[in-house]
């Protein structure tokens, strides 16, 4: 699966870390720049991928634990329904945005606690996003590594 | 005014990602010197990417150096050999 050039195996590592560098910026600009939760844990996801295959299943430097994938998708899916229910519980919907409280119905202490602490107010969209993003990036890494899983199972039978 | 928003979770998410680093596992050598050039094409990249996203503080992309630190930081810390 890996490939052999010492020069890929050299430039791989720093790319990568700076394409989840920018994954990460995607992500925590989302609430008013394009891009959002899913880009940005799409880059995440393609920098650890660009790492696996260059270096292969097993040798990666970047490779996700089978608990950590599955904690970060736990979470990642948790953090959305709970900050949904949050809004239902308080606001009166499913997914009120209480941090920005459009609607002046969220009493101000639970307000400030969960609003996002920039010059926007943009209330809770950036938690959802840095939610989103954590999901797609174990999510489509975890799909790559199950198929170079599968690869090298294969050429290991054969 | 700084934004704290991207700067903190930038942070948490490197922190994240970071400890997943494992670099006794691969053929290729990566030494502190190799981590020094990284850091500062990382900040070459933050400064072209410019005030991103919108946020007028600084003259560089807080999120991406945050992330940056913070990955660099995971991995010294939380980051365990295979």
């Amino acid at each position: 699966m890996s490939q052999g050039s010492v020069i890929l195996k050299l430039i791989s590592l720093p790319i990568s870390i700076i394409l989840i560098c920018l994954g990460i910026m995607t992500i925590l600009g989302g609430h008013i720049t394009p891009g959002g939760g899913f880009q940005g844990g799409a880059m995440i996801a393609s920098g650890i991928i660009l790492s696996i295959l260059v270096y292969g299943i097993g040798n990666s430097p970047l490779e996700l634990s089978h608990t950590y994938i599955e904690v970060l998708e736990s979470v990642g899916a948790l953090g959305f329904v709970i900050f949904g229910l949050i809004g239902l519980f308080v606001g009166g919907f499913f997914l009120y945005n209480v941090g920005a409280d459009l609607l002046n119905v969220v009493p101000q202490s639970i307000q400030n606690v969960l609003h996002y602490p920039d010059v926007t107010n943009a209330g809770i969209i950036p938690y959802l996003n840095i939610f989103v993003g954590l999901k797609v990036f174990v999510g489509l890494t975890s799909i790559v590594i199950a198929f170079a899983g599968f690869k090298k199972l294969t050429e290991e039978g054969e | 005014m700084l934004s704290l928003g991207p700067i903190i979770f930038g942070l948490i998410l490197g922190l994240v990602i970071g400890s997943q680093i494992k670099l006794n596992v691969s053929d290729t050598r990566f030494t502190l010197a190799a981590f020094i050039i990284i850091l500062i094409a990382g900040i070459i990249v933050a400064w072209q990417s410019g005030n991103f996203p919108f946020y007028t503080d600084l003259p560089v992309s807080t999120a991406f150096l945050s992330a940056l630190i913070g990955i660099f930081v995971g991995k010294l810390i939380f980051a365990r050999s295979k």
